[in-house]
């Protein structure tokens, strides 16, 4: 979106900008859902400003005494209902349908081995997922795309191997994901599930590497449409994408690990997750420029999200070992980590579900959502 | 909100649309079907046609989707109809069944859509061969037999799903009953039919007069108790005295009163081959008939009077963390004459404990091993008690694995190493055997990694099934048979190296049905030997177990089913289910299930078997422990064979007053089990006088 009409000035322009949009700062509570993958749980936190608080968790998976191990979250653009990958299966992972506020379980179907990242298309109405496969041997695995209204598969795309970071474009019709142990970005027809283009993301040479030094594991579209930024995670760097001419025409150097990343909505900020640095940065992305690099209250960064206000990042941390996992709030006007809320071991997949202003004391004010 | 609802539709020449005026328009579009129903042979194809239309029949320029119900059973191509709303699909039927074909409009509004499905049906290919099975071509007048058939498709695959009409040429001869059963009435010729669809077999069949006179009946015993198997023995006696008449059918019978009125009743089992359980004590009379003469025995059972107490010595608690797995040994080297024992954790911070457990009226932790890992499912020691291995599963970094220790000196044990290469997924379980560690990774196959050096340990083989959608559980190794549990493929046992035929193994091996044809099978090389699939799924764990007091070598399967289903771990506190099978493999052509042990509204979890006892986990059922001597046949728990049991109920508990046990393992004159909830326990059986039980 660099170089729309729609993009905003730094500095007291934008934050009064944003203040229209949002209304009186703190006014608003921010719902996120989190997943805690060696906790077998989902927790949705509330975030008002100043506290992130854990609101409710929600116990998924059906074997008490087995990891399932809830990895991917997603809602659906209506808001109407979570998504929820559960990795482990009797070998099959599932996708679990949950609505949203009263958290009631719906439905659930079976894919492959280690469903991950998932988003429902604005445009289809379909749920892509990822089957991330981290297991066993370096094979070809694959998108699966779902009818969430039945969760019923519709069909399965073959992709490369270890797939992960499944993202749409803002149209909804161009579907992206990258092949970990390929080195290569994907890009499916969303309409017509067909691979239309990969790209090798590595410095020169092919994917015919038997294991790529890049190691991506995530890639988020621009608002704008005009590129997708991905993560290098065994190179420390995140390379830009321009779709057009579908090549790499910037490589931004991260701190360690670069695991997950999102662009604001305004197109202005790329946050990036350093899982290996237990840190998450925060970028300019028309300067290329890291502007912060904020430590996590925890080891093993893994997800973020950004509120639709642009106002906060929310940053799942995995811990280590018995450690709770975390959600850090970074105010991105401030560049501050601002709030935390301890959830389950190994909180890895992250939602926004709504925001909703809070009415002065006598009055009713309307909500909004994403 | 990001306004994701302008699209650039342009792209497809699809028009979406949104808004209120989307809103009223697609609350009228219906699906128009052209034909409205499907009809297919596999592989074959055919074309339909499907408009999206408008309350008034027009086309409704809105795109849709086409999809079957379920994947690779009906494929459809195109998948999404022209701009104008309309697609003409070819579909095409790739397995049998009663399939669907769903259309489904898009739309922004995922109110909006509008869906639609038609049956797609698939016939299953036809029956061309009917067979009947191992058939009795000549029958007595007066007596009854059950026939079989098996039914094979065009495709040569046996069909389960079909069943066979019976019938006979002359009712007055031989008659079918609903279930197969015919009877004969009368002498003479008959021919037997049964008919699938088109297909048909025919079988002429003679009915003599009966020769039978007579009926002896006998038993080795005259009393027996709950739980023993008696083998009655009929003979069809002819005319002339003493002559048998061995082709004759004999069916068994029962009648029983109990020792008392209320209560109970009298119950028990019968087989086809006269062995009798009883499961409550009384006075039972087997009857036997054939061709209308009968004959009865009455014998008399009494309880079977096993019943024991049960003493807690020492209890030692877990109460921050679930336990998992345990493993007793004896100390060796400076440690000789003490015993130890180590527990895992579950959902953790990836601590095994070891403890002393000499004084087992004092339970003691003696070291702290953490690894990266949320969960240590598992932990083993060596035969010689040096080496250790604990699983990893949740390692931060995604290598999950095992990691070796040295435990030679239990108060101060050494991570070695650790084994995680390609075992992301995590193992589960592992057993060592021999200078190698089985180890089920991910949940798909067994590795084994030599381990005589185990700083430096590496891959020599892997064992995985091929079955569709296969998965393993556990792995536990008997002279040099691995025995794995697989869920839906039941249990399996691989030669991994089975026994050198010496002068000392050749009593073990000649007892041992599996032992008899191991041999060919290495580490690195396992070969399977035979299995038993269980159409439950719910295989977890297996255990050998060669009958000390009959000689029939069994294997022992258990259960995990949490049947309470979708988020039944919102209740924290698990209502498992299930029991453990005794698969007789005594016949390794014929393994079948003899028996069960199903303690009601508890789960089965982990066991051991030591002589002719079995210790079973029973989750919230507690610790159990049942007297499996003497052969084996029904309900187990109904006949009285249990022993004892111990509801580890401790009120500090990571849930108080909750047992939860997870295995057991009898260990000298002791049973120490873990419970998922409170740690570490050591119980003793004694008698009624509480005096230790010395059986």
């Amino acid at each position: 979106m660099r170089g729309a009409g729609a993009r905003f000035g730094w500095g007291l322009g934008w934050l009064l900008a944003l203040q229209a949009i949002s209304g009186p700062l703190g006014a608003r509570d921010y719902y996120v859902y989190v997943a805690a993958e060696s906790e077998d749980e989902v927790s949705l936190i509330r975030f008002d400003g100043q506290e992130a608080q854990v609101v409710k968790n929600i116990r998924v998976g059906v074997w008490p005494v087995e990891i399932e191990a809830p990895h991917g979250l997603t809602i659906s653009p209506d808001g109407a209902y979570w998504y929820l990958s559960v990795a482990h299966g009797f070998p099959y992972g599932h996708v679990y349908k949950y609505s949203t506020g009263d958290d009631q379980w719906a439905q659930r179907v079976e894919l492959d081995q280690f469903p991950a990242t998932m988003q429902v298309s604005p445009a289809t109405g379909l749920l892509y997922v990822v089957n991330f496969n981290l297991h066993g041997e370096k094979e070809p695995s694959s998108v699966s795309v779902i009818d969430p209204e039945t969760m019923t598969e519709v069909d399965r795309i073959e992709t490369g191997v270890m797939p992960h970071g499944s993202r749409l474009s803002p149209d909804g019709l161009k579907h992206y994901s990258v092949a970990m142990m390929d080195g290569e970005l994907y890009e499916i027809d969303a309409v017509s599930f067909v691979v239309i283009r990969k790209l090798h993301l590595g410095k020169g040479g092919t994917a015919n590497e038997t294991m790529p030094t890049t190691k991506p594991t995530w890639v988020y579209p621009d608002p704008g449409g005009e590129f997708v930024y991905v993560t290098n995670n065994g190179t420390d760097e995140v390379v830009e994408v321009a779709l057009e001419q579908w090549r790499i025409t910037r490589r931004f150097k991260t701190g360690r690990g670069p695991y997950n990343c999102e662009v604001s909505h305004d197109g202005k900020l790329l946050v990036v997750t350093y899982k290996s640095e237990a840190a998450t940065a925060v970028w300019d992305l028309k300067a290329g420029k890291e502007l912060a690099r904020l430590a996590n209250t925890r080891k093993v960064t893994h997800g973020v999200v950004i509120s639709p206000d642009d106002r906060y990042a929310f940053v799942s941390v995995e811990g280590v070992r018995g450690e709770p996992g975390s959600v850090d709030v970074i105010d991105l006007h401030t560049l501050s980590m601002v709030a935390t809320a301890e959830v389950g071991k190994q909180a890895g997949g992250i939602a926004f579900w709504k925001m909703e202003d809070r009415a002065p004391a006598g009055k009713e004010m309307g909500g909004a959502r994403p | 909100m990001r306004q994701l609802a302008i699209f650039g539709w342009l792209f497809l020449g699809v028009s979406i649309m949104t808004g209120q005026e989307a809103e009223s328009k697609q609350d009228s579009l219906h699906f128009l079907f052209e034909p409205d129903s499907l009809y297919l042979e596999v592989g074959e194809s055919a074309t339909i046609k499907i408009s999206l239309l408008t309350e008034d029949d027009q086309l409704s320029q809105n795109a849709f989707f086409i999809y079957s119900g379920i994947r690779k059973a009906v494929s459809a191509h195109p998948r999404i109809s022209d701009s104008t709303g309309v697609a003409v699909v070819e579909v095409r039927a790739h397995r049998p069944g009663q399939h669907v074909l769903k259309v489904r409009s898009i739309s922004v509004k995922r109110t909006d859509r509008v869906e639609k499905k038609i049956p797609v049906e698939v016939p299953y290919p036809p029956i061309n061969l009917v067979e009947f099975n191992d058939p009795v071509k000549k029958l007595y007048a007066g007596t009854t037999i059950h026939y079989s058939v098996t039914a094979y498709d065009e495709t040569d695959l046996i069909r389960d799903d079909v069943r066979a009409a019976l019938s006979t040429s002359d009712k007055t001869v031989a008659q079918f009953d609903r279930f197969g059963n015919l009877t004969a009435h009368r002498p003479g010729r008959v021919t037997l039919r049964a008919e699938i669809e088109e297909a048909a077999a025919s079988l002429p069949v003679r009915v003599m007069k009966s020769p039978v006179r007579g009926i002896e009946l006998s038993s080795p015993v005259e009393e027996a108790r709950t739980g023993d198997v008696v083998q009655f023995t009929a003979k069809a006696l002819a005319s002339r005295a003493g002559q048998v008449v061995r082709d004759a059918p004999v069916k068994f019978s029962f009648t029983g009163r109990a020792d008392y009125g209320e209560g109970l009743p009298a119950s028990g089992q019968i087989t086809e081959d006269g062995r009798f359980v009883a499961e409550t004590a009384g006075l039972y009379t087997i009857y036997a008939n054939s061709g209308g003469y009968s004959a009865s025995k009455t014998i008399g059972i009494v309880p079977r009077n096993v019943r024991k107490q049960v003493e807690l010595v020492g209890h030692g608690l877990v109460k921050d963390f679930h336990t998992s797995d345990l493993w007793v040994w004896a100390g060796v080297g400076e440690f000789t004459g003490r015993d130890f024992a180590a527990t895992g954790t579950w959902g953790a911070n990836g601590e095994t404990y070891f403890w002393e457990v000499t004084d087992p009226a004092n339970l003691v932790i003696i070291d702290t091993v953490t690894v990266d890992a949320r969960t240590v499912n598992d932990v083993k020691v060596s035969a010689d008690g040096r080496i250790a291995v604990i699983t990893r599963e949740g390692a931060s970094n995604r290598k999950n694995g095992f990691v070796i220790l040295d435990v030679a000196n239990p108060f101060d044990v050494k991570i070695l190493s650790e084994f995680n290469h390609d075992m992301t997924g995590g193992v589960h379980n592992a057993f060592i055997y021999d200078h190698y560690v089985y180890a089920v990774n991910n949940g798909r196959k067994f590795d084994v990694i030599n381990i005589e050096d185990p700083i430096r340990p590496y891959r020599v083989g892997v064992y995985e099934l091929d079955s569709p959608g296969h998965s393993i559980h556990d792995v536990w190794i008997e002279d040099g048979i691995a025995y794995t549990s697989n869920w839906q493929d039941g249990v399996h046992a691989i030669d991994v190296g089975g026994l050198a035929r010496t002068e000392s193994n050749t009593p073990l091996i000649s007892a041992n049905p599996l032992l008899r044809v191991a041999g060919q099978g290495s580490p690195t090389d396992p070969v399977p030997i035979a299995q038993l699939e269980d159409t439950t799924g719910r295989n977890h764990a297996a255990f050998p177990y060669l009958s000390q007091s009959t000689g029939k070598f069994y294997i022992v399967a258990g259960d995990e089913d949490f049947p309470t289903g979708f988020n039944a771990s919102e209740e924290r506190i698990s209502k498992a289910a299930g029991g453990f099978h005794f698969m007789d493999f005594s016949d390794i052509s014929n393994a079948h299930e003899a028996a069960i042990y199903q303690v009601p509204e508890a789960g089965a979890h982990n066991l051991w078997v030591k002589g002719d006892t079995l210790y079973a986990a029973f989750y919230q059922g507690g610790l159990r422990v049942l007297d499996i001597s003497g052969d084996l046949l029904g309900d187990l728990y109904a006949q009285g064979r249990e022993i004892a049991f111990y509801l580890s109920e401790s009120k500090e508990g990571v849930f108080a007053n909750a047992p939860m046990v997870w295995g057991p393992q009898p260990y000298k004159d002791l049973i120490f089990f873990s419970d998922f909830h409170s740690g570490l326990y050591a119980l003793r059986l004694v008698t009624a006088d509480k005096k230790p039980d010395t059986n």
